[in-house]
C-alpha cells in the first residue's frame, strides 16, 4: 500500500484563529478508513477537541467542514460539504449539510477538513489556494449579505473559488443562523453563529490540485455506470430536474399553520402549487459534479434568489398560512442572503403565531406587533429584524425552543421539538412509528436527514418502483414489519452518505445517498468505490461498520452534553398528550426507543451504551469519558442575556 | 451550379442552453487523460458560477481552418479526418505555445509536464459527451448534429430576454414544465400508489 493517502486528500487544516495561525496535519491512515471523511471525521474531531459543558459560542467551541472521502471526484453528486460544531441551538450536536462547489474545492486544493479554533480579536476571513494558506482582515466584508460576500471574494480572488461564510444572522449570532456555501447553499443547526463568535466571515478556496485516485480506470467506470442510472431515470428527468423539491409540496403533507393539519396533494392553496412557483423562475442550476439540477433561480418581488426548496415554502408558507408565492420566495431568499435556517425561522414564526392566538404571547412580548396567519408582510419584515436582532426579532433570533423558554412554561408545552431541534409533531401510529422514532433517535435533534426518509423509502418507490423490493431483499429491514430495524439501517446510510460526501439528494433517495445501491446492495457499491479511490481493500461490512461507529459517536458526543433516556421523547400537542390516546401513544413510543437503545448495545434504562459497544465498534478512546460517568442533564444551551448580543 | 450539402464531417458541438454547468465534462476529461481528477488538466472548461443558470462550454472547436495549425513552427498539428479532431504529434511539439496564444477559444493549454493539452475527441469517442447528463455536448456528423442544434435554439430563442444578465425564460415554458412534472407524478402514483401505508 502506498504512504500517500490516495482518494483523500491527505491534509487536515486547523486554523487558530487566537494565533492567528493555519496548521497543517496529516489525515492518519487509521483515523480515515475508520471515520471515512466528511461527517464521520468532523465527529471524531470534536469528540476529541469539545469539552463537555462549554458555551458553544465562546471560543472553546470548535467549528468543522469537512468534505467527504469522494468529494471532487468524478463520481456524480459528490459535492457536499458537512459543517458541525457544538450547536449554540440545541447544546447538542449541530452539523449542517450543504452543496454548491466548495467541497469540490476544497478537495481539489489537497483537504479533507478544515477545523477552526479560538477566537479572533477582529474580524477576519481565511484564503486558501493549494498550499497557501492566509489569515486576512475581513473589516471590509463584515456586514455583507451572502450574495455580496461571495461576489466581494470574486472580485478579490477570481471566480474559479468557491466561498463558504456568514451573512448578517451568523455576525448577530442568530442562534440558527447557517454557514452558508456559494450564497444560497446552507448547513444549519446554528453553525452560523459560531462563525459570528470566533469573528470569522468567509474561508474562500482555489484548488488546483486535483484528486489522485488509486485505480482510476476502475473508478472511473464505476462513476459512469452510477451516471448511466440517473441519466436513464424518467422520474428525474420529467419531476426532479423540472421542478426539484417542489415535487414535495405534493408528496410530503406539508404543516399548515403550525400543523394544526398536514396538506395533501388536493388540499395545497393556490399560489403554493408547483406550477405556481414555475411563474417566477428564471432558470436552473446545480451543484458540483450533479447531472440532475433540483435547484431553480426565481425572480421574487425584484430580486434573484436561489433554490426555494420544499422546506422553505412549508416552513415559511404552508405553515405561516401565506400563500402569496412571491412572499414565500422573499422571505426564503432573504434567510438566504442574511444566513439563516428556513425551517427554524418558518417554525419560530408559526410557533409564535400559535402562542400569540392563544394569548400566550402578549403585545408586550412582540413589543406591539401583532401576528395573524398569512400576514406575508409582517413575516417578511420580521425576518429582517431576527437576522439583526432588531426589537422582537432579538427574541426570535434564539430559534424556537429557546424563545419560547423566554416566553413561559406555558409556551414551552407547544413546542414540538426532540433535543432542541423542531420538526413538527406526528402521531406515533403514522408510518409504523418510523417519524416519531427517527426523530427522536436522531443526533442532532428532531429532523427527516438523519435515517427518517430512507427507512420507509418512499421517494425510491416514485423514482425506481423495483428498488424497495431489492433494497428489502438485501439487508433494509421492512418498516411495516420492523420499523426500529428500518430506522437504525437508514441511520448507518445517511452517516455513510455524509462521510463520503455524497449528496442524499434533495428528495432523499438511497441510489442518491448509496452510490450503486441499485446494483450492488447495501454497501457493496460503495466499498466498491472506496476501493477504487483509496486502494483500501474496504469490504460491505467495513462500511456498515463505519456508518454504525460514525452514528453511535454522535451519540457519545451527546451523552457529554447531557442526554439521557428521557430526552428520545415523543412531542405532542398538550391536548392530546393527557389523553388515554395520548398515553397509549407515549407508551408505545417508549417501547420503541427501548428496543431501539438494546439494539444499539445501548442500556435502554439510561441511554448509555454497554462497553462493549464500544469495543465492537472501535470506540474504545471514549470508554473512559462514557462508562460509569454521569453528565448534568441537558436543558439546551446556556441563553445569554438579550442586551449581550450584538445588534444592529 | 454545383450541389450543396450539409458536412459529414465529424464535429463536436455544443449547445450553450442545455449546459447547466455540473462539470462533469471536466472531471471526466482530466480522469480519462491523467488519471486524476483535476479540472484544470481537462481539455474542456465550463464557465458558470454555482448560481448561474448560464453555463458556458468551452473547448476547442477543430476549426475548420485552425490557427493553432497554421502557426505551429514546427507543424505538430494535423488534421485527422477520421475523428475530426486536429491533433499535436507530441515528438515534433517545441512546447512553444505559440498555438495557445492564437486560439480565439482558449481552448489550448499546458500541463503539469510542460505538454500542450488540446481536445483530442478521444481518438472518436469522446468521454465529455458520454457522460454529459443534458446532451449539451454532442459529437457526429455534422448533418446530423447541427439540424438537432438548431431545432432547439429556434425553440428557445423566441423567449429569451436579457436582464441582469439572466437568462430569463417565458413563464409559461417553466409552467408547462411544472404541470407537466404534476402530471407525471399522478400517473406514478396510479402504479405505486399515493402514500405508503
Amino acid at each position: 500500500m502506498p504512504d500517500k493517502l490516495l482518494g483523500w486528500g491527505g491534509t487536515i487544516l486547523i486554523i487558530d484563529l487566537s494565533r492567528e495561525k493555519g496548521i497543517k496535519k496529516p489525515l492518519e491512515r487509521e483515523v480515515a478508513v475508520k471515520f471515512l471523511g466528511g461527517r464521520g471525521l468532523n465527529d471524531y474531531m470534536l469528540y476529541k477537541l469539545v469539552k463537555p459543558g462549554i458555551d458553544p459560542l465562546s471560543p472553546d467551541n470548535v467549528l468543522c467542514l469537512a468534505n467527504g472521502a469522494l468529494a471532487g471526484t468524478v463520481l456524480p453528486m459528490t459535492s457536499r460539504i458537512h459543517v458541525s460544531t457544538l450547536s449554540p441551538l440545541t447544546g447538542i450536536l449541530g452539523d449542517g449539510n450543504a452543496g454548491g462547489d466548495f467541497a469540490a474545492k476544497l478537495k481539489h486544493a489537497g483537504y479533507d477538513q478544515v477545523v477552526v479554533v479560538g477566537r479572533a480579536s477582529k474580524p477576519k476571513y481565511v484564503w486558501i489556494e493549494d498550499d497557501t494558506v492566509e489569515i486576512r482582515d475581513a473589516s471590509d466584508l463584515w456586514g455583507l449579505t451572502t450574495d455580496e460576500l461571495v461576489d466581494a471574494l470574486r472580485d478579490e480572488h477570481g471566480d474559479d473559488i468557491a466561498v463558504a461564510g456568514i451573512g448578517p444572522a451568523g455576525e448577530h449570532l442568530v442562534r440558527f443562523a447557517s454557514t452558508m456555501v456559494d450564497k444560497f447553499h446552507s448547513g444549519a443547526r446554528g453553525t452560523g453563529a459560531v462563525w459570528g463568535s470566533k469573528n470569522l466571515k468567509a474561508i474562500a478556496v482555489r484548488g488546483t490540485k486535483g484528486v489522485e485516485l488509486a485505480d482510476p480506470e476502475t473508478f472511473y467506470e464505476l462513476a459512469k455506470l452510477d451516471l448511466e442510472y440517473f441519466k436513464k431515470n424518467e422520474f428525474i428527468k420529467k419531476i426532479y430536474s423540472a421542478i426539484g423539491t417542489h415535487y414535495g409540496l405534493l408528496q410530503w403533507y406539508p404543516g399548515w399553520r403550525y400543523y394544526e393539519k398536514y396538506l395533501g396533494p388536493e388540499e395545497l392553496p393556490p399560489g403554493l402549487r408547483p406550477e405556481d412557483f414555475a411563474r417566477f423562475e428564471v432558470g436552473r442550476t446545480q451543484c458540483y459534479s450533479c447531472p440532475i439540477g433540483c435547484k431553480d433561480v426565481y425572480r421574487a418581488l425584484g430580486t434573484i434568489g436561489y433554490s426555494s426548496e420544499f422546506e422553505s415554502i412549508f416552513a415559511l408558507g404552508a405553515n405561516l398560512g401565506v400563500t402569496d408565492t412571491e412572499y414565500v420566495l422573499k422571505m426564503e431568499h432573504l434567510c438566504d442572503a442574511y444566513g439563516m435556517d428556513v425551517i427554524t425561522m418558518g417554525d419560530t414564526l408559526a410557533l409564535a403565531t400559535f402562542l400569540y392566538q392563544k394569548g400566550i404571547l402578549t403585545d408586550k412580548d412582540t413589543e406591539g406587533i401583532k401576528l395573524r396567519w398569512g400576514d406575508a408582510e409582517t413575516f417578511l419584515e420580521l425576518v429582517e429584524m431576527t437576522a439583526y436582532r432588531k426589537g422582537f426579532g432579538n427574541k426570535l433570533a434564539e430559534g424556537y425552543r429557546n424563545f419560547a423558554k423566554l416566553i413561559s412554561e406555558e409556551a414551552l408545552k407547544y413546542c414540538y421539538d426532540v433535543k432542541g431541534l423542531n420538526r413538527g409533531w406526528y402521531s406515533v401510529n403514522f408510518l409504523n412509528g418510523v417519524f416519531t422514532l427517527s426523530h427522536a433517535t436522531s443526533t442532532r435533534g428532531a429532523d427527516h436527514l438523519k435515517g427518517r426518509s430512507w427507512a420507509y423509502w418512499e421517494n425510491d418507490r416514485n423514482m425506481d418502483p423495483e428498488l424497495p423490493k431489492k433494497l428489502l431483499e438485501n439487508g433494509l429491514p421492512d418498516y411495516r414489519k420492523d420499523p426500529v430495524g428500518a430506522v437504525i439501517v437508514s441511520e448507518h446510510a445517511c452517516a455513510i452518505a455524509d462521510s463520503i460526501g455524497r449528496c442524499k439528494g434533495s428528495i432523499n433517495t438511497w441510489p442518491h445517498a448509496i452510490p450503486l445501491v441499485w446494483k450492488y446492495p447495501l454497501w457493496e457499491g460503495v466499498a466498491k468505490v472506496m476501493k477504487a479511490a483509496t486502494g483500501y481493500e474496504f469490504t460491505a461490512k467495513d462500511i456498515e461498520l463505519a456508518g454504525e461507529r460514525i452514528y453511535v459517536l454522535e451519540m457519545l458526543f451527546n451523552i457529554r452534553q447531557g442526554i439521557k433516556r428521557k430526552h428520545y421523547g415523543l412531542p405532542l400537542p398538550p391536548e392530546l398528550l393527557n389523553t388515554d390516546e395520548g398515553r397509549k401513544q407515549v407508551e408505545k413510543h417508549n417501547k420503541m426507543v427501548d428496543e431501539y437503545l438494546r439494539r444499539r448495545g445501548f442500556d435502554p434504562k439510561t441511554a448509555y451504551p454497554l462497553p462493549e459497544t464500544l469495543k465492537r465498534l472501535g470506540l474504545e478512546f471514549a470508554s473512559e469519558d462514557i462508562i460509569g460517568k454521569s453528565y448534568p442533564d441537558w436543558e439546551g444551551p446556556p441563553l445569554w442575556p438579550l442586551d449581550k448580543y450584538p445588534r444592529g | 451550379m454545383a450541389q450543396v450539402r450539409l458536412g459529414v464531417k465529424k464535429v463536436l458541438a455544443i449547445d450553450y442552453s442545455r449546459c447547466t454547468g455540473c462539470h462533469l465534462c471536466e472531471l471526466a476529461c482530466a480522469t480519462k487523460h491523467y488519471g486524476v481528477v483535476n479540472p484544470y488538466l481537462a481539455r474542456v472548461t465550463v464557465m458558470t458560477q454555482p448560481e448561474s443558470p448560464l453555463s458556458i462550454p468551452s473547448v476547442c472547436m477543430q476549426c475548420r481552418d485552425a490557427p493553432c495549425a497554421r502557426v505551429c513552427p514546427v507543424n505538430a498539428i494535423r488534421y485527422d479526418e477520421e475523428t475530426g479532431a486536429y491533433l499535436i504529434d507530441e515528438a515534433r511539439c517545441i512546447g512553444c505555445l505559440e498555438c495557445a496564444y492564437v486560439c480565439p477559444y482558449g481552448a489550448i493549454g499546458m500541463d503539469m509536464k510542460g505538454e500542450v493539452i488540446k481536445c483530442d475527441l478521444c481518438g472518436g469517442d469522446p468521454e465529455c459527451v458520454k457522460v454529459c447528463p443534458h446532451e449539451a455536448l454532442i459529437y457526429g456528423p455534422a448533418n446530423k448534429v447541427l439540424p438537432k442544434i438548431s431545432r432547439r435554439r429556434a425553440v428557445l430563442v423566441a423567449g429569451i430576454v436579457d436582464a441582469e444578465k439572466i437568462l430569463v425564460k417565458e413563464p409559461t415554458e417553466t409552467v408547462e414544465k411544472a404541470k407537466e412534472a404534476v402530471k407525471f407524478l399522478y400517473k406514478i402514483w396510479e402504479k405505486v400508489g399515493k402514500k405508503p401505508t
